[in-house]
């Protein structure tokens, strides 16, 4: 009898539970997005990002698992790698160029064509000449947020120091090397580069100054079959090496280092990204966490300017820049019909035009129509920065984006090695496009 | 009945299983896979290998030819007779000269033992700070005592040096323990018996601690040595990408290097072969010269 009440009350707990269990069920509402983005730790936007999740959540009642990392190596190798094991996301915010071959050849991301065949309205807001294309197929897959530039930072007081003028938009190749000689004579280093640790920026320009058309910058089997520009851009960074432009340390100093110089008054130039405005306010933080401490003062030494021109097709306002990043919907997500429309909306609502502003803070933005950007909590060299942007007559994208991986060694890493004569640019550079040759081959 | 207990052996193959499966995943397949992929095309960390290289041993002919490759091996046999002589003969000195100081013997033992517990990019970190061109320790107390102008501790005829310190100070404390206990289990009476006959203080070092420690100092060169080839993190983060001008590699930096910066994975797959290969020669090597004694 005892048996018979106990497994009776057993059933009915077991029965009730699975009731309340069907109710919990049937009471939750909307899909679960699987969202990978760079937008965390230390990115100025991860903050904004999270907002935008928030917001989504409640507007729709969906829920985002986000599974954000910083940007780096191992981040793109965990992306690349989920794709082959078919664990991406539904939603992912990833690089553009090279870095995306992979899972665009193998059909994994949907282009914004094909979106929009079924939702007229995705990325409507956006200006379709600046969506980035992939290197596969020509086509846009992702939606951008902010932009980037590469332009060259001053600190004014070592430009003071030295008599020499804060460059203007005309600044040519002869007076940046006059201009470094009286720099180096006043006793300080012209540019903080550090060109056995990232030569990428002096790389890209001394290339792109060399070119005959803009047009064909990125386009690397172009350059491949003439490589002229190429040859003549390394030669560029051999001579400055040579004038003495660089720190006496720059094959074996690190870029943190480089850049303390130009924060301690050391150093005249530094070529950077769009990025390094946060880096640079940081700097003059006494702590660099919290933005409250800003030394205005300090920070007021610094201004952002155009890049010297050699005379060839780029005016000194022409820039590298443009969208490298940017949402993709996954085939994954596309399929499902319970995500597909989440996915969409949720695209739409991080690329909305309120959330983009926020997004490109002083970098540029890819919409069609832009808001006036709100200024108001923007420290000096933000503000420096966006009237800066107003100058640049135009942006064209990084040529190192579409040339990835081992083909970059030769000129990158070798970089020391042709600065300092051991290995012609002629030869370093034809190094680089035969192994480029054999990896497009495969 | 109680004896059969320990006859029988069935569950200790119960208990040696779930390691044994550990090994076979993370270790054993992982190893023969890395073999097969040397043998690849894989341009990708995370992407499948694009067929066999053409021919299937290219990346070991390239071994053959790559500069870097020889400046890596050779850097990687120089920190193997750096190790020898100065991280087990600075720890053989210092062992000696504390077991022979009466009081404070415990502080030393815990002042030469103490950077083995810090972390080696810690200590990378550390060391470039010391080492720093602009302001570093070194430079700027070369600059109080009127030094003209800055060193570059990091440049191309000096690297080398300024990476092996910090490497060889490390691990000095690790072989300085080990000799320590093999020096307390020398027996008193001897160093005794040995005073009583009038031997002087390095008579006895000389005749009975340095005999009688030569199985432990052997243990200590075979550590020691093969310890070398796995060197990685302190180097890596004072000198990344071989710098200055591709003098710093070692055979672990380079094999990082080819895979996670150039991303030539099959190509970091060999050298991890190569590696392997290099460090069962050595060990063998080693383990005949320093072979124990039978006392």
């Amino acid at each position: 009898m005892k048996k018979r009440v106990l497994s009776a009350l057993f059933c009915s707990v077991i029965g009730v539970s699975m009731i309340a269990g069907s109710a919990v069920t049937a009471l939750a509402e909307g899909v679960e997005l699987d969202v990978v983005t760079t937008f965390a730790g230390e990115d100025s936007n991860a903050k904004n990002y999270q907002e935008g999740i928030a917001a989504y959540e409640e507007n729709s009642g969906n829920t985002v698992n986000d599974n954000s990392a910083t940007s780096d190596e191992t981040f793109k190798t965990t992306v690349v790698s989920d794709f082959e094991m078919d664990a991406e996301p539904d939603v992912l915010f990833f690089f553009t160029g090279a870095d995306a071959n992979s899972f665009i050849e193998a059909g994994k991301v949907i282009s914004i064509e094909d979106i929009r065949a079924e939702y007229p309205d995705y990325a409507s807001n956006m200006d379709d000449a600046k969506l980035p294309v992939s290197l596969v197929d020509g086509k846009a897959y992702a939606v951008p947020t902010n932009g980037y530039w590469e332009a060259m930072f001053v600190n004014t007081r070592v430009l003071e120091a030295a008599g020499v003028e804060i460059p203007g938009d005309d600044y040519t190749w002869e007076q940046f090397l006059a201009d470094g000689a009286k720099i180096k004579e006043a006793g300080y280093t012209p540019v903080a580069a550090a060109l056995g640790n990232i030569p990428h920026y002096w790389w890209e320009y001394s290339i792109f100054n060399n070119q005959t058309d803009l047009a064909v910058h990125t386009d690397i089997e172009a350059a491949a079959a003439d490589p002229s520009a190429w040859i003549a851009g390394m030669e560029d960074v051999k001579e400055m090496y040579e004038a003495g432009m660089f720190p006496e340390n720059t094959l074996s100093a690190t870029d943190d280092e480089t850049f303390q110089l130009f924060t301690q008054d050391k150093a005249a130039f530094l070529l950077d990204g769009s990025w390094k405005v946060g880096g640079i306010a940081g700097a003059c933080q006494s702590d660099p966490e919290d933005p409250s401490t800003l030394d205005t003062e300090e920070l007021d030494k610094y201004d952002v300017t155009v890049v010297p021109s050699k005379g060839n097709a780029r005016k000194a306002t022409d820039l590298i820049g443009g969208f490298s990043m940017g949402y993709y919907i996954t085939a994954k997500a596309w399929e499902d019909p319970e995500k597909r429309e989440a996915a969409v909306d949720f695209v739409n609502q991080m690329t909305s035009d309120d959330m983009i502003v926020k997004f490109a803070q002083h970098s540029a933005n890819p919409l069609k129509e832009a808001p006036e950007a709100d200024t108001s909590g923007m420290n000096g060299l933000q503000e420096k920065a966006i009237a800066f942007g107003a100058r640049v007559t135009s942006y064209t994208g990084a040529a190192q984006d579409n040339f990835q991986g081992e083909c970059r060694v030769p000129t990158f890493d070798g970089m020391p090695s042709i600065v300092t004569g051991e290995v012609s640019a002629e030869d370093a550079v034809a190094e680089g496009f035969e192994i480029y040759a054999e990896i497009t081959a495969e | 009945m109680g004896a059969n207990i320990y006859k029988n052996k069935k569950p200790l193959v119960f208990f040696l299983l779930p390691a044994f499966l550990f090994m076979i995943i993370y270790l054993y397949y992982p190893f023969f896979r890395n073999i097969l992929n040397s043998f690849m095309k894989i341009r990708q960390l995370g992407t499948a290998a694009k067929g066999f290289n053409e021919p299937w041993f290219s990346n070991y002919v390239k071994m053959v030819t790559d500069k870097n490759m020889h400046t890596a091996l050779l850097n990687t046999l120089i920190m193997m007779l750096v190790t020898l002589m100065f991280q087990v003969g600075t720890a053989i000195v210092l062992a000696v000269l504390v077991d022979n100081i009466g009081r404070g013997s415990r502080f030393f033992r815990t002042v030469y033992f103490f950077p083995i517990v810090i972390s080696a990019t810690a200590l990378g970190l550390l060391f470039n700070l010391i080492f720093l061109y602009d302001k570093g320790m070194i430079n700027q107390l070369l600059e109080k005592l009127g030094a003209d102008g800055l060193t570059d501790w990091k440049a191309k005829g000096i690297a080398l040096v300024t990476m092996m310190f910090p490497v060889v100070w490390q691990y000095v404390g690790f072989y300085f323990v080990i000799l320590i206990t093999g020096l307390n289990n020398i027996p008193e009476d001897l160093y005794e018996v040995a005073s009583i006959d009038g031997a002087t203080r390095w008579q006895r070092v000389r005749f009975i601690t340095l005999p009688l420690l030569r199985n432990v100092i052997c243990t200590c060169a075979v550590l020691g040595v093969t310890g070398a080839l796995k060197v990685f993190d302190l180097p890596w983060v004072m000198f990344p990408k071989g710098m200055p001008l591709n003098s710093t590699w070692l055979t672990g930096t380079y094999m990082y290097y080819q895979t996670m910066e150039a991303k030539d994975v099959d190509y970091g797959s060999a050298i991890a072969v190569a590696i392997v290969v290099l460090g069962i020669i050595t060990s063998k090597v080693v383990n005949k010269v320093f072979k124990e004694a039978d006392y």
